[in-house]
């Protein structure tokens, strides 16, 4: 071991990237914990109305939309697996895979708003859609932002030299399971903790 | 010096593959657990016993997503207590927000 490496934090041992993703995630929790903090206050204070509202959304593409981010982000944690076993052609078959269900998840949310669009349904509605639209309009975004350095992985693994550097994918493997998690509190947040009557 | 204590590819393989299938059951069971089965008698306490159990639920669901395909379980105790912080300010805000409630 060379007393010069600086691939990894000195003092914690753990790959600077790595680490640096993990503060990055600490404080997207914290941004999230403020969105949904807000809309337990909220809540509360106006049940009939966010009942009432949640009704209008749609649970089956919901539904669908967990299960295309959770098989997501199984073919991320496979390609990773792949890359660090050597093997490029099923690291650029599942990360391809992680980006066509990113397009899918993407697909489907935009079903789902212009649905809501055409029942003149806007996030200035009501304060529920204020912050359906701004809760999940956020995740959207975090789905793209995974995205576009995923598809530059993509594309160089196709070129000569090829994609060679499993701590980079593993860090971006890291925000997107996150992103994933967030739906999962987001699913029954807003879609299904109101009855349905 | 590695700090990849990750078991070998192949029971890391096994490993993915099962809390992924355990991932798309229990959002099968969320969706059942919010159809409308509880009495209507019930009230307000059965509004808190849906939202009781939809949130359990996605409490074991993210502990896998850390765990296991975030590596957690493997990483080593400074990233661990690094993340907890957030976490359990999370989960501070959101009880007390609920207690406090109406």
């Amino acid at each position: 071991m060379s007393g010069l490496s600086l691939s990894h934090e000195p003092v914690t041992g753990v790959p600077h990237g790595k680490l640096a993703m993990w503060i990055f995630l600490a404080s997207e929790i914290m941004f999230f914990t403020g969105f949904f903090g807000a809309f337990i206050v909220l809540r509360n204070s106006n049940l009939e109305l966010f009942s009432h509202s949640a009704g209008e959304l749609s649970k089956g593409l919901a539904l669908l939309n967990t299960f295309i981010l959770i098989g997501s982000s199984l073919t991320m944690a496979l390609s990773i697996l792949n890359l660090e076993k050597g093997n490029t052609a099923k690291f650029r078959l599942f990360l391809g895979l992680t980006i066509l269900c990113g397009f899918g998840f993407l697909i489907v949310k935009s079903i789902e708003y212009s649905t809501k669009f055409g029942h003149h349904i806007f996030p200035w509605t009501n304060v529920f859609f204020s912050f359906y639209f701004i809760m999940t309009g956020f995740h959207a975004l975090h789905v793209i932002a995974g995205m576009i350095p995923m598809f530059f992985m993509f594309i160089k693994s196709f070129t000569k030299k090829g994609y060679n550097h499993p701590a980079k994918v593993e860090t971006l493997g890291l925000y997107w399971h996150f992103v994933d998690l967030v739906w999962i509190f987001l699913f029954p947040v807003l879609y299904l903790i109101f009855p349905s009557h | 010096m590695s700090n990849h204590q990750h078991p070998d590819p192949e029971s890391m393989f096994s490993s993915y593959i099962k809390v992924a299938s355990a991932l798309f059951i229990l959002t099968v069971l969320t969706w059942i657990a919010a159809l409308d089965w509880v009495p209507r008698s019930w009230g307000e306490a059965g509004n808190s016993l849906h939202i009781g159990i939809g949130l359990f639920i996605a409490l074991i669901k993210a502990s896998m997503v850390f765990y296991i395909f975030m590596h957690l379980k493997f990483d080593n105790k400074f990233i661990r207590a690094f993340v907890f912080v957030p976490i359990f300010l999370f989960f501070v805000l959101t009880f007390a927000l609920n207690v406090l409630g109406p």
